[in-house]
């Protein structure tokens, strides 16, 4: 895993190379790692509930989708949408998890520090969005298609929460954003497989 | 305040008014004095009436108030008439300038002494007007403080408190008073009473700013609040009447919410137990609210905000309880840490390691349930020094180690430590005083070495890191070597950060030990932990003993062998190189040197038998002592071999003191089964000693050892005892093994051979024969302990013994034998054999004698009844046959008859006849069910047979159903059959009919009676099983007595079934045999092989059978 991670993370190496059979085995590689951390992601979240007690992880708990800043949710009409632009988006999107993960780390660090797998998760998928979007991004150059210039910084302010429960309903919405983008991620990419859905 | 005239008129009139009803005495007069209390009251209405008509002429109702108690306030009514711009003058009686003019009804007046004043008030320039006169006196005075006022009201909204500032005015009032500030807390627009609380001060002459703070239940978010404030001046030095101030002008705090939904309070750190609120600020409806997982009825404050109240609230989760409220498009909520406050610190202890650095440790307590940012801080506040440290918390560390660093202050002993805990929730705080030189704790030596200063001692060093300068240390070393160990304790003068050096003596020389050091100081508080064992071996030293010697004349008595034990190594004091041997007599003396190590071991050549011998051993330091002993072996006639068993491990011998044993005595042993001479080991116990416990290594259970117990005389050795023994005593691995060396019928004669010392592996104490009736394989003699009745014991003791006769045997039995040998230690294995024993020849002859003599003696009475009865015999059965010619009738001329050949009519010539009928038909011959009933009648008439030459029934009572189809020839040839049938008789009493099969099997069996005479049958019928058969069955048939007879054999089927069962064998009056004339018709007959019985099976048939 963390081979692979390892170099996912230097994906600007290989960004020159665009022969087709390189190109199919970039696809694959980063699908795949999609697909794991769609499951890590999937992982992440049940811990997350698990520790922020009643009634986040009470089944059915669903709290009104609130805006985070610096990142929005997968819009609907995202499958419409042609697949560099698709994938622009989920680069986009990867690009702005980690520092949101980063901060609900450290809020959990502060009201959950008694949970080290919680915090260490929290930390992977920080470091897994990141290697996840710029292997997207790796894709995205291969295809011709590279990112749209250099995106801004999610401001600070819009990581810190007013109060534990707001902390506690951020995570949890950065949580379950990191989940959505990594599967729409995994989707999209599966969709540029040779062999898999058109 | 009031006129003097009318104070004096009103007085008189409310003492009558006031006065007490009459007593009891005066009921008589009740009429009148209604009557005059009527007149009373009119009189009082009058006199009022023209009091205030006269009251209304002029100034009245005067009143006085003050505030601060130096001025009073005086004002009156203006009498009726009187314009605004009334001038007037009031005057104060016995003070100078005492009269002021004022154009007001009212005047300030220094407040005047205790008691009664006289003032005047009169209205100037009306001639028409009075004075008034007023008696004044403080207490008809009102102290009405002023209105207080709010300086400022705050609030602190996370901790919902508000904050009140408000001034006393402290410096108007002439002495210290004591103040009672009430003060009115209101919430909500609707200004509901949430508290109202009494505050105390004390007016000191200044004015004095007080501060009053109230932390709200409800947090100050959720609803505007309002404060009011009043007080009440109590001061004892004034004796007019004390009334509240009015309340102060209101004072507003409320909180200006935004657009967004908030819930309050945020991360709010409570109590376990206690009570909160929580209220949701919003401009939404909000749906519902809960705390966790519960919901909760909400309170309506003012607009659509909420409120829920939790009570007695519990611990919280690490990451808190959470509250949330729902409005129709968004959920809100806040966290709440509900914990306790820190415990005292528990076990708090300060020690030093190095007289550096203090460590205080503790124990927190009971957790507070609060983690993170909430968890409990410590800081150790020393307070000699004032210096304070503060703890660093590691938070992912579940299992924290609570404990704190402090520097030592230079020149400081005692410290004096207060190590505070403290939370959201609250403080603790515990206490220690030490005298930091008696609590040290030192760390563990390093650098420990060894190092040799001669054989018998070392110097240690080691280092140990510290500033203990000024103190003394005590140091353990553990000396340890093979199976000892031993603690030796140094006290050391401290030095700064040094190597410590210590020589340890009394070593043992050439031997190897461990060393290792701990420390503490000499006012002991606790050992450091100890430093790294070191292994060391102390140089050699020369021997200090000569080895023990034994010595040994060869069988031949020409060469005498010494033995030498190789020296221990606390006695060896190094590596033994060689040995030297020398042996001495007057005359000469033979040495043997360099007799390498290994061996211990030499033989020496020696003409004569006085010798001293003398062994050194020598190591590469030196030479060992000289050991010695002398040759000589003094004889001992007076021998006898005793025996012993060992204890536990060892042997024990003893013996009685010798006084001519001069040196010592020496036990040696050996494998008894070893040739002489043998050795194994000896032991030397002193000349004084009278026991001696050998024991041995190589002592082995079982094993026979020979032990020689010598006395040490002057000139030589003198055997004294010769014992053998065992260090445990076993069971024989062996069986004895024992022959048979003679049978009769009713005896065995049994011989056996001792076992061998080897193995009997102990003394021999006796032998166990068993026996029992069995043949091999069939033998019961499983368990032999068990003591079953059956078997038979016999024990031998008698060790001489080696042979047994058992008597008493059965004849031609077949019997199991078992011998085993027993010593203390238990029983050895078994050997067994089977023996029959012979045939009982006495009883075969008895068995052949009597049933001839019977048969004699039955032949001669039957000889003799013929003989007595033989006219009788002879009637019946051979009548005389009267002569023919002797009858007249028949008598012819004898000429004609002698003479006349051919008259022959009467002539008796032989005659064939040409036929013979039968007159007797096959209809006659009785069934066999006829015969049932008739056959005990027709056992009798033993000669009928005889009598009846043909077609006649023969009924019989012994065999069981038995149907033979007798073919008779005579009858045959007339075309007719005749049966012959044997019933049992007990068949006949038992009318249930056995199956076919069983009655053929019966019949085959042979059971039963069968004719005693047998038939002579054509050879060409005759088969070789019916010639076996013929042999075992036909003849006599004894019949007396015949319960006691078995008719089969005891392994015939009808013997394993039942013995009660033995079939009923002729009859007391049919002793003869009977003859069948009509042989059996073919190979299925019933052969009469079971049947047939031995004299040998007659004697062997005994009950235990």
């Amino acid at each position: 895993m963390s081979r692979r991670e390892g170099s996912l993370e230097d994906p600007q190496a290989d960004s020159s190379i665009a022969s087709l059979p390189h190109l199919e085995a970039k696809i694959r590689q980063t699908h795949s790692l999609a697909c794991l951390l769609t499951r890590y992601a999937e992982q992440l979240l049940q811990e997350y509930v698990q520790h922020q007690g009643d009634p986040f992880g009470l089944p059915g708990f669903s709290p009104p989708r609130q805006p985070v800043a610096g990142l929005s949710a997968p819009a609907p009409s995202h499958a419409g949408l042609p697949a560099p632009e698709r994938l622009r988006l989920d680069a986009a999107a990867l690009a702005a998890l980690p520092p949101l993960l980063d901060a609900v780390r450290r809020h959990q660090a502060e009201l959950n520090p008694r949970a080290p797998r919680l915090l260490r998760r929290l930390e992977d998928a920080a470091r897994q969005a990141r290697a996840l979007g710029a292997a997207v991004e790796t894709v995205l150059a291969a295809l011709g298609a590279s990112a749209r210039g250099p995106r801004p910084e999610p401001p600070a302010a819009a990581a810190a929460a007013a109060g534990a429960f707001a902390a506690k309903l951020l995570g949890f919405l950065v949580c379950g954003l990191y989940r959505e983008w990594v599967s729409r991620t995994e989707s999209d990419l599966g969709q540029l497989v040779p062999g898999g859905p058109a | 305040m009031e006129k003097t005239d009318c104070t004096a008129l009103t007085m008189d009139v409310y003492s009558r008014w006031r006065r007490p009803p009459q007593p009891v005495g005066c009921r008589r007069m009740r009429t009148s004095s209604s009557f005059q209390w009527l007149l009373l009251s009119f009189t009082l209405l009058y006199l009022m009436h023209q009091v205030n008509s006269q009251k209304k002429g002029t100034p009245h109702d005067l009143k006085c108030t003050t505030n601060n108690l130096k001025v009073w306030d005086c004002s009156w009514k203006p009498p009726s008439g009187a314009g605004h711009d009334a001038v007037y003058e009031v005057c104060i009686k016995n003070r100078s300038r005492s009269c002021n003019q004022l154009e007001e009804t009212n005047t300030k007046i220094l407040a005047l002494s205790p008691g009664d004043h006289e003032i005047t008030v009169r209205r100037l320039h009306d001639p028409r007007s009075s004075m008034s006169k007023f008696i004044l006196n403080e207490k008809n005075i009102s102290l009405i403080p002023d209105t207080p006022e709010i300086l400022n009201l705050s609030a602190d909204f996370p901790t919902s408190t508000l904050h009140l500032k408000w001034n006393d005015k402290g410096s108007r009032f002439p002495h210290h008073s004591n103040v009672i500030w009430e003060i009115k807390i209101l919430r909500k627009k609707s200004m509901e009473l949430v508290k109202l609380v009494t505050h105390n001060t004390t007016l000191n002459g200044e004015d004095t700013v007080h501060h009053w703070s109230w932390t709200s239940d409800m947090p100050l978010e959720c609803a505007p609040h309002y404060v009011r404030i009043r007080c009440y001046i109590d001061d004892l030095h004034f004796s007019g009447r004390k009334e509240w101030s009015d309340w102060s002008p209101v004072k507003n705090m409320s909180w200006s919410p935004g657009s967004r939904t908030k819930v309050f309070p945020q991360d709010k750190v409570i109590l376990v137990g206690s009570n909160i609120t929580f209220c949701c600020v919003t401009q939404e409806q909000v749906v519902s609210a809960q705390i966790g997982n519960k919901m909760c009825p909400l309170i309506h404050l003012d607009g659509k905000n909420v409120a829920i109240s939790i009570h007695n609230i519990s611990a919280s989760a690490s990451s808190g309880t959470n509250v949330i409220f729902t409005t129709e498009t968004d959920i809100v909520g806040a966290v709440i840490f509900a914990g306790y406050p820190p415990d005292i610190p528990q076990n708090l202890n300060c020690e030093t390691r190095d007289l550096k650095e203090i460590i205080c440790t503790w124990d927190p307590g009971r957790s507070t349930e609060l983690v993170g940012p909430r968890s409990t801080d410590y800081s150790l506040y020393e307070s000699f020094s004032g210096k304070n440290v503060k703890f660093k918390r590691v938070e992912d560390s579940i299992n924290e180690s609570y404990q704190l660093f402090f520097h030592m202050i230079p020149d400081q002993e005692i410290y004096n430590f207060t190590l505070n805990a403290y939370n959201p929730i609250g403080r603790s705080e515990s206490t220690i005083l030490v005298n930091i030189t008696k609590k040290v704790y030192p760390r563990t030596p390093t650098s420990f070495k060894v190092k040799d200063t001669n054989s018998t001692a070392v110097t240690l060093s080691w280092h140990l890191p510290g500033n203990f300068a000024k103190i003394n240390l005590l140091c353990q070393i553990e000396i340890t070597k093979t199976n000892s160990m031993e603690e030796l304790n140094v006290t050391i003068k401290g030095v700064e950060n040094s190597v410590y050096l210590v020589t340890v003596g009394k070593l043992s020389p050439y031997t190897t030990y461990i060393f290792r050091v701990r420390c503490s100081t000499e006012t002991f508080w606790k050992w450091s932990k100890w430093s790294n064992g070191k292994q060391h071996l102390t140089t050699e030293a020369i021997p200090s003993k000569g080895p023990d010697t034994w010595r040994e004349w060869s069988s031949d008595g020409k060469n005498l062998i010494i033995y030498w034990k190789p020296l221990p190594i606390n006695e060896a004091n190094g590596k033994i190189l060689s040995y030297n041997i020398s042996c001495s007599s007057d005359e000469e003396t033979q040495s043997l040197s360099e007799i390498p190590d290994p061996q211990h071991k030499a033989e020496i050549q020696l003409s004569k038998n006085d010798y001293i011998i003398s062994v050194v051993a020598k190591n590469s330091v030196g030479l060992s002592p000289p050991s010695k002993i002398a040759s000589m072996e003094i004889p001992n006639d007076d021998l006898k071999i005793e025996q012993t068993v060992g204890i536990r491990n060892g042997i024990f011998l003893t013996w009685n003191y010798d006084p001519n044993m001069t040196c010592d005595y020496v036990i040696k042993w050996c494998n008894s089964s070893r040739s002489e001479p043998c050795l194994m080991d000896w032991k030397k116990v002193p000349s004084n000693s009278t026991e001696a416990l050998i024991e041995s290594d190589q002592f082995q259970p079982g094993v026979r050892y020979h032990f020689f117990l010598y006395g040490c005389r002057n000139q030589g050795y003198q055997l004294l005892r010769s014992i053998i023994g065992y260090i445990e005593e076993l069971a024989p691995i062996v069986a004895p093994n024992f022959t048979v060396e003679d049978t009769s019928a009713d005896s065995i004669l049994v011989k056996w051979q001792d076992i061998p010392v080897e193995e009997l592996r102990g003394f021999l104490r006796g032998y166990l024969f068993y026996f029992e009736k069995g043949e091999r394989g069939t033998s019961k003699m499983r368990d032999l302990e068990s003591g079953r009745s059956d078997i038979k014991v016999k024990n031998i003791t008698d060790l001489s013994q080696k042979t047994l006769r058992i008597a008493d045997l059965q004849g031609k039995t077949s019997y199991h034998l078992v011998l085993r040998a027993y010593t203390d230690g238990g029983v050895g294995p078994e050997k067994s054999m089977f023996v029959v024993t012979k045939e009982n020849s006495v009883g075969l002859i008895i068995a052949i004698l009597i049933p001839v003599a019977v048969a004699v003696i039955v032949g001669v009475v039957t000889s003799i009844l013929c003989y007595r009865k033989r006219e009788w015999i002879k009637e019946t059965f051979y009548p005389d046959i009267p002569n023919p010619e002797n009858c007249k009738a028949l008598q012819f001329q004898k000429s004609v008859c002698e003479g006349n050949r051919t008259l022959k009519t009467l002539e008796m010539n032989p005659c064939t006849p040409n036929s013979v009928e039968v007159l007797e038909t096959q209809s006659a011959v009785p069934k066999i069910e006829d015969t049932e009933i008739i056959s005990p009648v027709a056992e009798c008439p033993e000669e009928s047979s005889d009598a009846e030459p043909e077609n006649h029934v023969v009924v019989s009572y012994c065999p069981p159903i038995i149907e033979e189809e007798i073919t008779n020839p005579v009858v045959d040839e007339a075309g007719g059959t005749s049966q012959v049938i044997y019933i049992d008789i007990q068949s006949m009493y038992q009318p249930q009919a056995k199956p076919e099969d069983d009655q053929e099997n019966d019949s085959v069996g042979g059971a039963g009676y069968k004719p005693q005479m047998h038939l002579s049958i054509p050879p060409t019928v005759e088969d070789i099983t019916a010639e076996d058969d013929f042999d075992k069955t036909a003849g006599y048939r004894p019949q007396a007595n015949v319960n006691t007879w078995n008719l089969v054999s005891p392994d015939s089927p009808r013997s394993t079934d039942s013995n009660s069962e033995i079939v009923s064998f002729g009859s007391p009056c049919s002793i003869n045999s009977r003859q069948f004339l009509i042989p059996p018709k073919d190979e299925d007959s019933p052969k009469s092989t079971g049947g047939g019985w031995s004299f040998t099976n007659l004697f062997q048939n005994k009950p235990n059978d």
